[in-house]
């Protein structure tokens, strides 16, 4: 008994080092990434002149880069705050720590190196018809098939585990709170965490199973197996996959707001119909927005381009009332310690707001035909992940490294975060502008009337970088102790 | 439309960023959270079958103008002009770069390579219609010009090194 004891200790220990390992190794990608984005501003500004194959390079990385290196960190910190019961396997993690690793290693080789430059998107058939070597294709493509699969593990790993907690999928997904039913014998009730990551790992294998529908015809082309196929299908696969992985890795850090803010304002997110409803919806509205992608593909049958529309209205529906009403509940007269988390959080509100906003309005097909791959796409999604996913998870790093009293909580930690907020807002305000004045996204050269806008970005920019790094060095001095005495997990739930 | 789309943007942003400094502003305050929470509570009862009302308006309301060929064919009517339209890297060719003013024209697009995307800039700098130029596919995009001068055609959809230099003109006169 004691020996089992034992080890149930080591092998909690080895998944909180992982789940601390997946939040540094993802926070210093997403710095990393963010300097690069900072080179593309500079460039559109007219100040610096990377030439087109650089900076396609470059975008290519940044996209591809921060979607990995945010994933990652939020997978890391879903994992702690679940860890407390969903006992995730510890060597299960790690080996994914290093599929992962090994596939955004042949990412950076397969752009710096290799000259790959089709964008994160890849858009067949653009990846077998670039003007860059077949290797860096082939390196781009086994980097992300890689990643999917540390992703899939990562989802396999919390389905079992939630299953033998919760007696079943179904009541990992609150489902005696949602049709009001009695759970049977023991089986506990699951926290909003612990759903929210059910939901994730759902629709993350839907997800990576449309990915491996893209990628497998791609490699056979490759291969020489078959000469092509259709480019239609291939972007609906597409999307399907890489909208989906972007649109979970918000869901994944609304569980890391659920595990934060509770510390600060001493109350708890409850489980409760609303929650239940809103997570059960979730499953099925986060799949269909995807289409929305494909509104100017006027070839795609004209019921799927509305199905697109109403996803794109519907899924930020129960997000807004459920995880921002809820948090505006917990933060009102709560007597809240404004520390660094906190502030992220804020910040996270309104941005993840305001980029669901713009969403919608891009959602709007009619209104699409002239927004669309303006930067008013970028203005959006910045705004729901530098704020978002980001900043939720960001937000959780520093609490589990600083705790409700610890550095995070210094007048200077606080600056930080206001100067983050100040800086990623004025940053994504300057991409909407540039969206309202059609200036197209992607594109290496701007005109001289396009440039403004971006000139007035990069000071915001810099204000973003000095935030980040000085909260980086504060983090940093308290890793070490976070790896040799993993804390319990975040006391904000229920 | 930009316009439209802008001051929509601007006052929703700055109605959320009232309610967030609201919110914010009274969390140093001591309140009961069996108060807020039954305020929350009913914010939910009531907010979201209103939001639910209005994006469902909004939604109905927007079928009205969508760019597909069969819509804009019963708002604007049949074309009069048809204009053949190939997107290859990184050039456009178009079978005529003359368009009459105000007579309703059909583009058809596709492309030979890759997906491209078909935008059209107006004189002044905005976009006024675009379509997916597609492997494997023709897509008709109608469309009519009722202001004179010289269209830019810019790729809309990322296609390698060469995307930002696929341009072409056309004028409207």
């Amino acid at each position: 008994m004691a020996g089992n004891a034992r080890n149930d200790v080591a092998a909690r220990r080895s998944v909180e080092q992982a789940a601390l390992a997946y939040m540094v190794t993802g926070f210093a990608i997403f710095l990393v990434m963010g300097l690069l984005g900072l080179l593309m501003r500079l460039q559109h500004a007219g100040w610096i002149d990377l030439g087109p194959r650089w900076f396609y390079r470059i975008m290519t990385l940044h996209g591809a880069g921060m979607v990995a290196g945010v994933l990652l960190a939020s997978l890391g910190g879903v994992s702690q705050v679940i860890a407390a019961r969903i006992r995730l396997s510890p060597r299960l993690l790690w080996s994914a720590y290093v599929v992962y690793f090994l596939g955004s290693g042949l990412v950076v080789l397969a752009t710096l190196v290799g000259g790959f430059a089709a964008g994160w998107t890849t858009t067949y058939p653009l990846p077998v018809r670039g003007d860059w070597p077949v290797s860096a294709t082939w390196a781009f493509l086994l980097g992300y098939t890689l990643v999917a699969v540390a992703f899939l593990l990562w989802c396999f790993a919390v389905l079992v585990g939630a299953r033998r907690v919760f007696g079943g999928l179904t009541n990992a997904l609150a489902w005696p709170v949602l049709f009001r039913r009695p759970v049977g014998g023991e089986q506990p009730i699951p926290t909003g965490p612990e759903l929210a990551a059910t939901v994730v790992a759902i629709d993350g294998v839907i997800a990576v199973l449309a990915g491996v529908i893209y990628l497998v015809p791609i490699f056979a082309q490759l291969l020489g197996l078959v000469s092509g196929f259709d480019v239609l299908f291939a972007k609906n696969m597409l999307f399907l996959f890489g909208h989906t992985l972007v649109n979970l890795n918000i869901y994944l850090a609304v569980a890391l707001v659920y595990a934060t803010l509770g510390a600060y304002t001493g109350r708890a997110f409850k489980m409760n119909f609303p929650v239940a409803l809103a997570f059960n919806l979730v499953i099925v509205l986060v799949l269909l927005p995807y289409f929305h992608h494909l509104y100017q593909d006027f070839a795609q049958p004209l019921a799927l381009h509305l199905v697109g529309q109403f996803g794109s209205y519907a899924v930020g529906v129960p997000a807004f009332f459920v995880t921002i009403v809820g948090s505006l509940g917990l933060l009102y007269g709560s007597r809240v310690r404004w520390s660094a988390p906190v502030i992220f959080i804020l910040a996270g509100l309104w941005g993840w707001t305001v980029g669901g906003m713009a969403a919608v309005i891009d959602g709007t097909i009619a209104i699409n035909n002239v927004m669309h791959n303006t930067l008013w796409v970028p203005a959006h999604f910045h705004s729901y992940y530098l704020f978002g996913a980001a900043g939720y998870t960001w937000a959780y790093l520093f609490h589990r490294l600083s705790g409700v009293e610890g550095w995070a909580s210094s007048v200077l930690a606080r600056r930080l975060a206001w100067s983050y907020a100040i800086g990623a807002g004025g940053f994504v305000l300057a991409f909407f502008l540039s969206g309202l004045q059609s200036v197209p996204r992607r594109f290496a050269v701007h005109l001289p009337e396009w440039q403004g806008l971006a000139q007035v970005a990069v000071p915001f920019v810099l204000l973003l970088v000095i935030a980040f790094g000085g909260l980086l060095l504060m983090a940093l001095r308290s890793v070490p102790a976070a790896w040799r005495l993993p804390v319990a997990e975040p006391t904000g739930d229920d | 439309m930009q316009v439209g789309v802008g001051v929509l943007f601007l006052l929703l942003t700055i109605a959320w960023t009232g309610v967030l400094w609201w919110v914010a502003t009274r969390s140093g305050q001591a309140v009961p959270y069996e108060r807020v929470s039954a305020v929350v509570s009913r914010v939910r009862r009531a907010g979201a079958p209103l939001v639910v009302a209005l994006l469902a308006i909004a939604f109905l309301v927007s079928l009205l103008f969508l760019p597909y060929a069969s819509s804009r064919a019963q708002r604007l009517g049949e074309p009069a002009v048809t204009v053949d339209v190939t997107g290859r890297m990184w050039a456009w060719e178009l079978s005529q770069t003359t368009i009459p003013r105000g007579q309703v024209v059909e583009f058809r697009v596709t492309a030979v390579d890759v997906n491209h995307g078909f935008g059209i800039y107006a004189p002044d700098g905005r976009i006024v219609t675009q379509v997916q130029a597609m492997p494997g596919y023709t897509n008709r995009l109608l469309f009519r010009f009722d202001q004179p001068g010289v269209y830019t055609i810019r790729c809309l959809e990322f296609c390698a090194t060469g995307h930002h230099l696929m341009q072409a003109q056309f004028t409207v006169q």
